[in-house]
């Protein structure tokens, strides 16, 4: 076996290989996180583009997709991390869409079903629209009509207060009705 | 002009499956069916939907580690691992490598647990009630030592919190765990022999190619029922996984009886890391001197993603600090998501309804970790 030191040494020789390849191929620059994560920078427009790149140079699974809202900027930042099988790698790319107007366009021609689903969530949770992702439906919430919650200007306690706990209930009616 | 799959013939109907069917858990699939025959299949999550990701902003990492258990009921231990992770690399905390040791035993211990209410829903939902049985009757013997060690027979309430774990091995807790192994191995030989006629229910269904596994995000054992070596502990490696031996059981049928035998043949490699993992417990600390008795988290900033090998498959927390008291964004990544959403409905379309039930089992299914 070979001793943890050589190791090291060897990982950060196929790392340092592996971002000189796709600093090349997408063109963009990579950056390494520390051992293992590697992260790109990119412009929303450039998604579709530097995703296909990076599922062709070995970047086959997406792991998930996750959305940040930076109120305080006015933006919300995208993550896509992907993993990769050949390389055992995980690159995240990440981009930067207004937050008035968030529209990315999807990435379900590479990953089908997976980003789809995971578009969805993004969608219902963030209120991003994903441009030729079809099905948007509402995946967890049931008939909910308020912003999408996870915003951080979303009141959430005053919401529950002003829809819930001030309103009677015209169930409650129902069920507590006394038959004379 | 009407198109072929629109015309509707007679016995034409939809239906649920789920969420009060006895052993769907708290999900749904919405099956439009002509005879007997699936012509569609809609997964239909959200029963359990509690917002974990949002009420984690709001709460100081110790109090999140106690919520992370309840991310999904049949694997806590390992989810409380992730959590504590995501926050020990943002703190920079240097974890002692007894508190690791013991970290990895309980997550192989609960992921043998967990594999065990697989088989038991397996059976249950396909009428062998004495695997139901026998399977949930073994699996209480791991958690009294569970009980013994973290308090809490299925939720350990953070037991594996930031910076190690809450506290150390209670007096003979090695002696225990190996008690239990034999136990284990005696439930796993009953796994892979009984019985052949229900077994053989699920040979040929659901089939999984490799391609498709990839494409639609599968981890775990479906994934490795397909043909794909892949797992986190050595791809992704975490604590001490990288010090220690055992093999990636890979089957190419693709199959439910291929995922079903990977997770059988996952509960010998986990009783060899225990067993190589309690040889070499170290004496010493638990948890990080530095850490006393909160988590500073004001004093983090920066983001990461944790990756774990969890029963199901890959679990991930991403999690951004801005130097408040707590997290400004969590994102939890569970190994259901893509397993009961996307390949659920591609599996389930067009098979005949009396698979459904083998197909659904099969594929390792947690709700509470699809709605989180």
């Amino acid at each position: 076996m070979m001793s943890a030191k050589d190791k090291q040494s060897k990982n950060k020789v196929v790392e340092e290989k592996l971002l000189e390849d796709l600093n090349s191929k997408l063109s963009a620059s990579v950056q390494c996180q520390k051992t293992r994560r590697l992260f790109v920078l990119i412009d929303p427009d450039q998604l579709v583009d530097t995703c296909t790149k990076a599922y062709e140079s070995g970047f086959e699974h997406l792991s998930t997709i996750a959305a940040t809202d930076w109120l305080e900027e006015g933006k919300i930042e995208l993550t896509y991390h992907l993993w990769s099988y050949s390389h055992n790698h995980l690159l995240t790319i990440k981009t930067k869409i207004d937050r008035k107007k968030p529209k990315i366009s999807s990435i379900n021609s590479i990953w089908g079903g997976n980003a789809e689903t995971c578009e969805r969530e993004c969608h219902e949770l963030f209120g991003v629209k994903f441009k030729g992702n079809l099905n948007l439906t509402p995946l967890f919430l049931e008939d909910w009509e308020g912003p999408p919650p996870f915003l951080k200007d979303f009141n959430w306690r005053e919401y529950v207060k002003k829809e819930d706990y001030d309103q009677s209930n015209p169930r409650e009616k129902v069920y507590f009705e006394v038959k004379k | 002009m009407t198109k072929i799959n629109e015309q509707k013939v007679n016995s034409d109907f939809a239906m649920n499956f789920g969420p009060a069917h006895p052993g769907s858990g708290n999900f749904a699939i919405k099956v439009e069916m002509r005879g007997e025959r699936v012509l569609k299949a809609t997964a239909d999550p959200g029963y359990l939907h509690r917002g974990f990701e949002k009420l984690m902003e709001y709460r100081e990492p110790m109090q999140n580690s106690v919520l992370s258990d309840r991310v999904c009921v049949l694997e806590p231990l390992q989810w409380n691992l992730v959590h504590a992770e995501a926050v020990d690399y943002l703190m920079g905390y240097e974890i002692p490598e007894r508190a690791k040791y013991i970290r990895v035993i309980l997550a192989e211990l609960s992921r043998i647990q967990s594999h065990f209410i697989w088989y038991a829903v397996l059976s249950l939902g396909t009428g062998f009630m004495t695997g139901f049985n026998i399977s949930i009757g073994y699996r209480d013997y791991i958690l009294d030592v569970l009980n013994l060690i973290t308090g809490g027979r299925v939720y350990p309430a953070g037991y594996i919190c930031p910076g190690g774990i809450r506290k150390d091995f209670p007096e003979k807790a090695e002696n225990k765990i190996l008690e239990l192994l034999p136990k284990i191995d005696y439930m796993r030989k009953f796994m892979l022999k009984e019985n052949p006629a229900w077994l053989s229910r699920f040979k040929e269904i659901g089939v999984l190619t490799k391609e498709e596994a990839i494409k639609f995000g599968a981890t775990g054992p479906v994934l490795r029922g397909s043909g794909v070596a892949a797992d986190v502990r050595r791809d992704d490696p975490y604590e001490i996984y990288d010090e220690l031996e055992f093999d990636i059981p890979v089957m190419d049928e693709g199959d439910a009886l291929a995922r079903f035998n990977v997770g059988v043949q996952e509960i010998e490699e986990s009783m060899k890391i225990i067993t190589q993992a309690i040889e070499r417990l170290p004496k010493g600390e638990v948890r990080t001197p530095t850490l006393k008795p909160i988590v500073k988290f004001q004093n983090a900033k920066g983001e990461i993603y944790i990756r774990n090998e969890l029963s199901r498959g890959e679990g991930a927390f991403y999690m951004v600090a801005t130097g408040q008291k707590t997290p400004y964004r969590v994102k939890i990544r569970g190994p259901s998501f893509t397993h009961m959403i996307p390949i659920v409905e591609h599996l389930l379309t067009g098979v005949d309804y009396a698979d459904v039930p083998a197909i659904y089992w099969s594929l390792y299914q947690c709700p509470a970790d699809v709605d989180r």
